[in-house]
């Protein structure tokens, strides 16, 4: 049973209320105007497809976190404390507690995906109704509905940490409950993702540019599926996503603490503890920066969601001086935080400059896109590339930053580097609820256009959804360098776990065995990407295929007098996901085993390596570069260069496509990707310790 | 079922239909499963229209419903010289259907509007389709291509669209393109400026153009003359167009 209980109770506490409170947000949602018969009927094809890919997807995930939850059952029964120094003991409470934790993990991440997918589905045609109402109303509707995901996502995770280190008192316990989440995350991540693209490119290649029908048109036998992928991708698997690093970034921390202050009882427990402080009060901080945002007069709901942010980093900020220096914590931990704050936000803008129509990049990109696709996809592989730098800027300073204050206030600077990502991901509450705000206005607009609603409401949903793009690409920069701060603070509780079992971790490049190991890390991203886009282009070409098929077979459904077979499309993309996707995500689990286990624990270290420093560039590049083209098309769509139909506009619809894959299936789950691969070695690394071939 | 007669434009043609005018832009922009498909322009013709080099009675008769019952959807008259060959007093309603099959039908108006620039860009529609800058007017250009014609080249009817300069008719070299979707700009603007500088009153900018165009650059309206008349079918304006004809005005701003 660990020391300082108040602050795990308080933990608790805040969870429950995050949760209660995405439950009343829901309830508030439900109670809205759900609009004309035509709109619900919409809505339900919607909502329809994306419960029977969630149903599919969490039956597949459900035999996954059994067989892997036995797995783990059985390995750690074993006393691994002192395996390879020759005594074995047999513990299957242990076994039991770890697996319990990870299926607990897989099920606060998919309810929390749940939660946040079922509202969002139910808040499209309620946002899309409210919006013939005023600008402000559709807002709330989809920026509460957004809210209930985000509540909902940290509440989870807050309450399975401190429950279960309420109840263990042990951080590798907890590391099992991260396990479990991060494999769900890069289940739902990925998965959604391929399904999000499938029928998001397929739908646009023949719908718009074959036949030359417009986007949400009815006639489209995609558009459902469209619409359901946005909710997949966007909602649960973002949500996972975020869930994921989350909960990674403070069990890393948490690890971190109990290794390094195992000196001192009292000392150990506050700063094993001090990450979920850190979660507590972000909650605190969410809830009241929620309520600040409003559109108001400005009529401006990327301003509003903006504030939302800077308002509840400012509360976080505030409240957690106040609580480290009543807590008499050492200063270290509030600068090391707080680089993480400040440097999250920071990056997050920072995207938002390399893939908003407001600033240079975009506009060159648009620019040069009538000398043809090819000038477009450099320039914006281009500009992807720049955009990188700061980013990595930003990680470098947060790091050093959070490193050597800490160090400087005479605590350790490995534990600042925890600290700081847990600092930059505790405003997760607030993050994720701008975040899937995106997707909902987004269907609000489909739902809208299908429906046949007034112009004016086609109108507001446009003005809502320009923002909710502007969220999604600050969310994607934000998760990407939370990301990689975590994997830094798990890289280093990997090596503390090891070096507890007696095994001293050099990690040098002139070890060859090192360098196969960061050779071996750095090519696991580029796959991974590579396989996940793939199986969009592979899956695509089978809907593309179907939806011809329509047109062709049944003339009706051009013509408007037929309704289309959308339940074809939606199956194909939920097959064509769920299939695609087992293969890289077993690449996930089973590299960072091999690699340990067959080249030593030095080798896996010098593998993680590798993968960071691949998994944030390419996660970067992909994302930026996608949501560039992505916002390049929509420049040039709004009159500029030619607008619709011109020889730049076709270059930036290649672009575009091209950028669909980037920034929406393999970019982002490239996070999920390299924490799996951490969580995995960081889990097994006792094991690793003891058995390895080199 | 009663039998419709289209004048279709892209590709010339004279067309018995038992289908109505939206449902013959349908057929004709999206095509069967014989996969034909594209922008469609025609006038709904008088059905009582006849001309003595144009087998039109025949096309009537062969124009019967198919033996499961459904309508007969086009038996072609002609698709030769068929636009100079048809009195424009039986020219009823114009359609401009999008390649989704989206119709706008306008009405003809013998008042031509009023001039505002002193560059033009006109589509050549039928029976050619060369895409040409004029300092002249609608009306001015009409009687330069088919009344009065200035040089040996003239024709017996035409069917024509005034295009938007924007900003390229005051200022061809400096104006800004913003969303003229045109290719090659660089050689409109100096066709433009040729105008400016040359004493010509048209000139050629594109010898092979497709006819079919951006409904969304149409500057007032379509022209349709020949050497009696001429006549006019006025597009109503952008917000009058999205507010009464959404489905259309957003199929052509796409």
């Amino acid at each position: 049973m660990p020391m300082f209980q108040p602050w795990i109770f308080l933990s608790l506490l805040a969870g429950v209320v995050s949760v209660g409170f995405a439950i009343g947000l829901y309830a508030w949602v439900i109670r809205q105007d759900a609009g004309s018969k035509r709109a619900q009927e919409v809505a339900s094809w919607i909502r329809e497809g994306a419960r029977s890919y969630l149903r599919r997807l969490y039956t597949a995930l459900t035999l996954v976190a059994v067989a892997l939850g036995i797995v783990i059952a059985v390995v750690f029964s074993f006393d691994i404390e002192h395996l390879g120094l020759g005594t074995l003991s047999f513990s299957p409470a242990r076994g039991m507690s770890m697996a319990l934790a990870f299926v607990a993990g897989a099920v606060c991440s998919a309810l929390a995906g749940y939660m946040g997918m079922t509202v969002a589905v139910a808040a499209n045609v309620r946002s899309a109704t409210a919006a013939n109402e005023s600008i402000n109303r559709a807002f709330s509707v989809a920026f509460y509905a957004g809210a209930v995901m985000g509540l909902a996502m940290v509440g989870l995770a807050v309450i399975g940490m401190s429950t279960i280190y309420l109840v263990t008192g042990d951080p590798e316990i907890v590391l099992g409950f991260s396990f479990g989440a991060s494999s769900l995350a890069l289940l739902a991540k990925a998965g959604g993702g391929i399904y999000t693209k499938t029928a998001d490119i397929a739908a646009d290649l023949v719908g718009k540019v074959e036949i030359g029908i417009p986007e949400d048109d009815p006639r489209n036998p995609a558009v459902i599926a469209d619409n359901v992928g946005d909710n997949v991708g966007d909602v649960a698997g973002m949500g996972a996503d975020i869930f994921d690093s989350y909960v990674a970034s403070a069990v890393a921390a948490m690890l971190l603490g109990a290794a390094l202050f195992a000196g001192d009882k009292l000392l150990q427990a506050r700063y094993t503890l001090f990450p979920l402080v850190l979660c507590t009060l972000g909650i605190v901080a969410s809830l009241i920066g929620i309520q600040f945002v409003r559109v108001g007069k400005s009529g401006k709901p990327g301003r509003a969601l903006n504030s939302g942010t800077i308002i509840t980093c400012v509360i976080f900020a505030v409240l957690m001086t106040a609580v480290v220096l009543l807590g008499r914590y050492n200063l270290g931990v509030l600068w090391a935080a707080a680089a993480g704050l400040v440097t999250g936000v920071v990056i997050g803008f920072t995207s938002d400059y390399y893939t908003s129509s407001d600033f240079r990049p975009v506009l060159e990109t648009a620019r040069v896109s009538g000398s043809g696709a090819a000038i477009t996809i450099i320039t914006g592989y281009s500009y992807g590339l720049i955009s990188i730098v700061p980013s990595v800027l930003g990680i470098v300073v947060a790091t050093l930053l959070s490193y050597f204050l800490a160090e400087r206030a005479g605590i350790s600077g490995i534990y600042g580097v925890g600290i700081s990502a847990v600092g930059m991901l505790s405003v997760s509450g607030m993050i994720v609820s701008a975040d899937a705000y995106g997707p909902i206005v987004d269907n609000a607009r489909g739902i809208a256009e299908m429906a046949g609603m007034p112009e004016q409401v086609i109108d507001a949903t446009d003005v809502l959804d320009a923002a909710g793009n502007t969220a999604k690409a600050i969310t994607k920069g934000f998760a990407i360098s939370a990301a990689a701060l975590t994997v830094l603070a798990l890289f280093a509780a990997y090596a503390q776990v090891v070096e507890a079992r007696g095994v001293q971790l050099v990690i040098s490049l002139r070890q060859p065995i090192v360098i196969a190991g960061v050779l071996l890390g750095a090519v696991t991203p580029p796959l991974f990407s590579a396989l996940t886009m793939l199986a969009v282009t592979h899956n695509a070409f089978d809907m593309i295929e179907e939806i011809r098929r329509q047109f062709r077979e049944r003339p009706g459904v051009l013509a408007g007098t037929e309704m289309p077979d959308y339940a074809a499309c939606v199956g194909l993309a939920a097959r064509g996901a769920l299939t695609s996707l087992v293969f890289p995500a077993l690449l996930a689990i089973v590299l960072p085993l091999l690699v340990g286990f067959i080249l030593g624990p030095e080798a896996l270290g010098g593998f993680l390596g590798g993968s960071i420093f691949t998994g944030v560039i390419f996660a970067l590049l992909m994302s930026n570069a996608g949501g560039l083209w992505d916002n390049a098309k929509k420049f040039i769509e709004s009159g500029e260069f030619g607008g619709p139909g011109s020889e730049a506009h076709k270059a930036s619809v290649v672009g575009d496509t091209v950028g669909d894959p980037f920034k929406d299936t393999a970019g982002p789950s490239l996070n999920t990707l390299i924490t799996v691969m951490s969580l995995v070695s960081s889990l097994f690394a006792p094991v690793i310790a003891a058995f390895h071939l080199f | 079922m009663s039998v419709h007669l289209y004048l279709s434009l892209i590709p010339e043609a004279l067309i018995a239909s038992m289908l109505t005018p939206e449902e013959f832009g349908v057929y004709y922009a999206c095509g069967s499963t014989k996969k034909s498909r594209g922008q469609a322009i025609f006038f709904e013709v008088d059905p009582a229209f006849r001309h003595p080099e144009l087998r039109v009675e025949e096309g009537i008769r062969r124009c019967v419903p198919h033996e499961d019952g459904t309508p007969k959807a086009s038996i072609y008259v002609s698709v030769y010289r068929v636009l100079e060959r048809v009195s424009l007093d039986a020219l009823q309603k114009l359609y401009l259907v999008t390649k989704d099959g989206r119709s706008l039908g306008l009405d003809p108006t013998a008042e031509l509007p009023e001039e505002t620039e002193k560059l033009h860009l006109y589509q050549e529609i039928a029976p050619v389709h060369p895409l040409v800058v004029s300092t002249l007017g609608p009306r001015e250009f009409y009687d330069l291509v088919v009344k009065n014609p200035t040089s040996l080249l003239s024709l017996p009817a035409v069917c024509f669209v005034e295009l938007r300069l924007d900003e390229l008719a005051r200022d061809p070299e400096r104006g800004t393109v913003r969303d003229l979707p045109y290719a090659n700009m660089d050689h409109l603007r100096d066709c433009l400026i040729d105008l400016k500088t040359k004493t010509v009153h048209a000139k050629m900018v594109d010898r092979v153009h497709p006819a079919a165009f951006p409904y969304r650059m149409i500057k007032s309206g379509i022209f349709v003359g020949n050497e009696k008349q001429i006549i006019y079918f006025s597009l109503p304006p952008p917000e009058e167009l999205r507010a009464r004809h959404y489905r259309w005005w957003r199929s052509v701003n796409m």
